[in-house]
């Protein structure tokens, strides 16, 4: 089981009624807490809800679906981190409302799903224009945290902005990958996890997790729902990195191996390795750099160039991704490789790191929406290349679905066009727009091919 | 008036009659599956299609991964009659799917085969009545009932098959008319739809399959045929093969728009390198439109064309050849396949079960490479058949399916390598431990088993 990021989905009234109801109740059976630092009290005027509309692309269709979330004011020029399952580049309208209650409109700025972490900004013409005002929070040293110490959760749970909920540090270094975990993309490959039991609940995403002084310590990003307060949190010097590099460029670009590592612990004495070396290879992706220089599943790295590994724990591995993910693209890379009783040594050459989700979009007068078969998702699925458009859903009584198409068919060719990028797609629908006429359409289905129509 | 009451009378009565004559042709068939920890009984309906004491039970009778050396304890049983008798396996035909058995000797005399009736010759008028015979389980001596419905539709899936409105015979037992005459036999049953009402007034939609009844009947003419196709040997050997594994229909509306006149086909796909089809130069997406000069038939929905190709394979034997037309780059051009021999069956594969271990090793078959999507060339391993609940390898996380590609750091080629390497391992009390690398879906890891 994996634990579910937290953003809010918007509720029937009834649902959310009774949600408060409940909340109401246990408020009155807690005790209050006695007056906060200064620090903090300046925290919370920094804490704000993020309510997000966005497009989505599922059966066939381009809807419009809304989310609530927190995030924490960063700067004085009006940056805000929150999670990258809060806002994504499918949000298409970003508001924030400040610890004031007023509400202010919001831009993306960049993104990150591997880390699950996104910056926005305050329109700040808007927020000089009404005079608005807002405190930027600062930054604690994750590093420095200690599991039994006092945390902060603040945020928007169910909608409930400024909400305060107290706990302790449970854990400071818990590592969990999901590969579809933050709306379908990866996340968790490149770092672990503040573990916290302070109550996190849906639309605390994004929100900070704080110490006593009111310090920004973790990005409360997900939990185990239906469980007793298993919280987790980007942690914030991760966070620290990830924002500045958003703000510069909008993005984080990241070097690929293909390597997949496992944990070594107690399999020493069969790889007749001394304790705390190397790192195991637990898998190498097809295609990817890490196959071309020869690497295979059982191989164990010693060094990479040059740098001793020690993967005996699933705790190190985050980090010696990252440390493979912050190499320039296109590097050299030198592995020192134990197979067996063999020694090896081999060179790789870094790629850019790609998620397997590729670009969306939809077709309406075909009622198809579709995802671009990304380069990961070819290699995952052994297709031959990345041509084609996965098909996210047909709307019945439309032409893609009239056709036979349905959810999970790999497009691949219209008339004789193979369909290289979404863009060559686009082409063709917009003249089909023009003049619809019918198209054969040619689409895998667990690699067998079949053909269709898409009439007018 | 008189005359007519007494004819229906004398119908009546002959209908009895039929019914306790019939009953010779049908039996009831049990017998175990005995895997590699527990055995499983199974307990079927046959019917007796010669003098030999020849027996044909449905072919969902037995998983089709099944190794005949796993079946075990073949018991015949008459209607009315819980004395048993031994009988033989004779194996599956791969066209009909027709398990045939053989009884002993001694009861072959008190059986009619299904032959000895005159069969219908025209398919079934819509709503004529037709009738067969329903067998009680074992603890009620294998009593036979009457069963009889109308007939609701004719239709090729790609066999001619009527459709009844209600259960017409136990599946796997003959069908006959009004006369007596053979009209059928019952096949394995369809599911039906029900909704199934709740106390809060919400339907939910629910599958039914009567195992013990079915309404659904291959018709004669398609039956009588193939009744002399009793396996040559155990495995059902030999089967043409043809060597693609994906044949999806082309519809009318992809035929209309490629000019093809209406005429129904199938896109290939999924072509197994070096098999009979790309050695004879056919390529993905090359699309079938006649076989050996005969166009392939429109057939409803329009799956059941694929259906059809690949029976009509299945008719030849290898080393035959078949004349293919196909449409490809827009033109027609005829291509002549000469048919293969089909690869090592999951049911034929060898394979070992290591008890201590708890889990079997099949050798890794043509089969496999599909299921992984590899290349002939990248052949290596062993296949996981089966692993033991709470077992050693169970409790490590193996499970059936995996793909086992070195075992203790060796790259394993062959089964036979495989065996030797788990046989040591098996027998090394000392050992605390071994590693798998093991494939999965695609994704390869390793596994570490415990000893102790």
């Amino acid at each position: 089981m994996k634990p579910t990021t937290l953003r809010d989905s918007i509720a029937p009234s009834i649902i959310r009624n009774l949600l408060l109801t409940g909340l109401v109740l246990a408020a009155t059976a807690s005790t209050a807490v006695a007056g906060m630092s200064r620090g903090f009290n300046r925290l919370l005027d920094a804490v704000v809800r993020i309510d997000v509309r966005e497009i989505t692309f599922e059966d066939g269709a381009q809807r419009f679906t809304g989310g609530i979330g927190s995030g924490v004011i960063i700067s004085s020029d009006g940056l805000i981190l929150t999670n990258a399952h809060v806002a994504s580049p499918q949000a298409v309208e970003i508001s924030v409302t400040l610890s004031s209650l007023e509400h202010v409109r919001a831009k993306l700025v960049g993104w990150d799903h591997w880390t699950d972490l996104a910056v926005i900004r305050l329109d700040l013409d808007e927020v000089h224009r009404r005079k608005l005002t807002f405190t930027a929070a600062e930054f604690g040293d994750s590093n420095e945290l200690s599991p039994g110490q006092t945390v902060y959760a603040v945020g928007t749970p169910y909608g409930l902005a400024r909400t305060v909920t107290r706990g302790i540090i449970s854990n400071n270094n818990r590592p969990f990958e999901d590969d579809h975990g933050v709306n379908g993309y990866e996340t968790g490959s490149f770092n672990t996890w503040l573990q916290t039991d302070a109550a996190i609940n849906p639309g605390n995403s994004g929100g900070p997790l704080v110490t006593e002084d009111g310090k920004v310590i973790g990005i409360n990003s997900r939990a185990y729902i239906g469980a007793e307060n298993l919280g987790f949190a980007i942690p914030s010097n991760i966070a620290k990195r990830v924002s500045a590099e958003l703000v510069r460029s909008g993005t984080i670009t990241r070097s690929y191996l293909g390597l997949v590592p496992g944990v070594l612990q107690d399999l020493e004495r069969f790889y007749a390795l001394a304790v705390n070396t190397g790192l195991l290879v637990n898998g190498v992706d097809t295609g990817s750099p890490a196959a071309k220089a020869g690497l295979r599943a059982g191989d164990v790295v010693l060094t990479l160039n040059g740098q001793k590994l020690d993967g005996r724990f699933p705790e190190q591995l985050p980090p010696i991704q990252n440390d493979i993910a912050t190499l320039p693209i296109g590097s050299t890379v030198r592995l020192g490789v134990k197979r067996g009783g063999q020694l090896l040594n081999l060179t790789a050459v870094t790629e850019k790191l790609e998620s397997q989700v590729g670009e969306e979009w939809a077709f309406e007068k075909w009622g198809l929406s579709v995802r671009k078969v990304s380069r990961t998702f070819a290699r995952e699925n052994r297709l031959p290349d990345s041509t084609g458009v996965i098909v996210l859903g047909v709307q019945a009584g439309y032409p893609a679905g009239e056709a036979g198409l349905a959810r999970d068919d790999i497009v691949t060719k219209v008339g004789t066009t193979p369909l290289t990028d979404l863009a060559t797609l686009k082409k063709i629908y917009e003249d089909y727009e023009a003049r619809p006429e019918p198209e054969l359409v040619e689409a895998q289905r667990d690699r067998r091919i079949s053909l269709y129509v898409i009439k007018p | 008036m008189i005359a007519v009451l007494i004819a229906a009378n004398v119908q009546a009565n002959s209908l009895s009659a039929l019914f306790n004559e019939r009953l010779k042709s049908v039996v009831a068939v049990e017998f175990f599956v005995q895997d590699e920890i527990e055995r499983h009984p199974v307990s079927v309906q046959g019917t007796v299609i010669d003098t030999n004491g020849t027996i044909i039970i449905p072919g969902a009778s037995i998983l089709p991964g099944v190794p005949p050396s796993q079946l075990k304890d073949f018991k015949v049983y008459r209607p009315n009659n819980i004395e048993p008798f031994s009988a033989t396996y004779l194996g599956q035909d791969a066209l009909t799917g027709w398990h045939f058995l053989r009884v002993e000797e001694k009861l072959r005399n008190q059986l009619v085969p299904i032959t000895h009736y005159d069969a219908v010759v025209a398919d079934p008028d819509l709503s004529e009545e037709l009738w067969g015979i329903g067998l009680r389980n074992k603890d009620e001596d294998f009593m036979p009932y009457f069963l009889s419905s109308r007939v609701a539709m004719v239709t090729k899936l790609p066999q001619k098959t009527a459709i009844l409105a209600s259960e017409v015979a136990g599946p796997g037992l003959p069908v006959f008319n009004s006369a007596g005459r053979l009209a059928g036999l019952a096949q394995t049953s369809f599911g039906q739809n029900f909704l199934l009402f709740s106390r809060n007034q919400n339907g939910a939609p629910i599958l039914l399959v009567n195992v013990e009844e079915s309404s659904v009947v291959l018709l004669a003419d398609e039956v009588l045929p193939n009744l002399a196709r009793i396996p040559q040997t155990v495995t059902g050997r030999p089967i043409a093969w043809f060597g693609v594994y994906g044949m999806q229909p082309v519809d009318p509306e992809v035929a209309k728009l490629l000019k093809l006149e209406n005429q129904p086909g199938v896109v290939l796909s999924d072509l197994m390198e070096g098999g009979p089809a790309v050695e004879a130069g056919l390529k993905e997406r090359d699309i079938v439109l006649a076989l050996d000069g005969q166009p392939l038939p429109r057939l409803k929905p329009d799956h059941v064309v694929a259906g059809y190709f690949g029976q009509e394979i299945l008719r030849h034997r290898p080393g035959e050849s078949v004349t293919l037309t196909i449409f490809r780059d827009g033109a027609r051009q005829d291509v002549k396949v000469k048919l293969g021999d089909e690869p090592k069956l999951v049911r034929e594969a060898d394979r070992h079960y290591f008890e201590r271990l708890g889990f079997t090793a099949r050798e890794f078959l043509t089969t496999d490479e599909i299921a992984n999507r590899i290349k002939p060339s990248e052949r290596e391993g062993v296949v996981v058949q089966f692993v033991k609940q709470g077992g050693l390898a169970g409790a490590a996380g193996l499970r059936p399916d995996d793909w086992v590609r070195e075992i203790d750091g060796e790259e394993i080629k062959t089964y036979e390598q495989a065996v030797k390497k788990l046989t040591q391992i098996e027998s090394d009390k000392t050992r605390a431990e071994f590693v798998l690398l093991v494939s999965r879906g695609g994704e390869t890891s390793v596994l570490r088993i415990k000893l102790n």
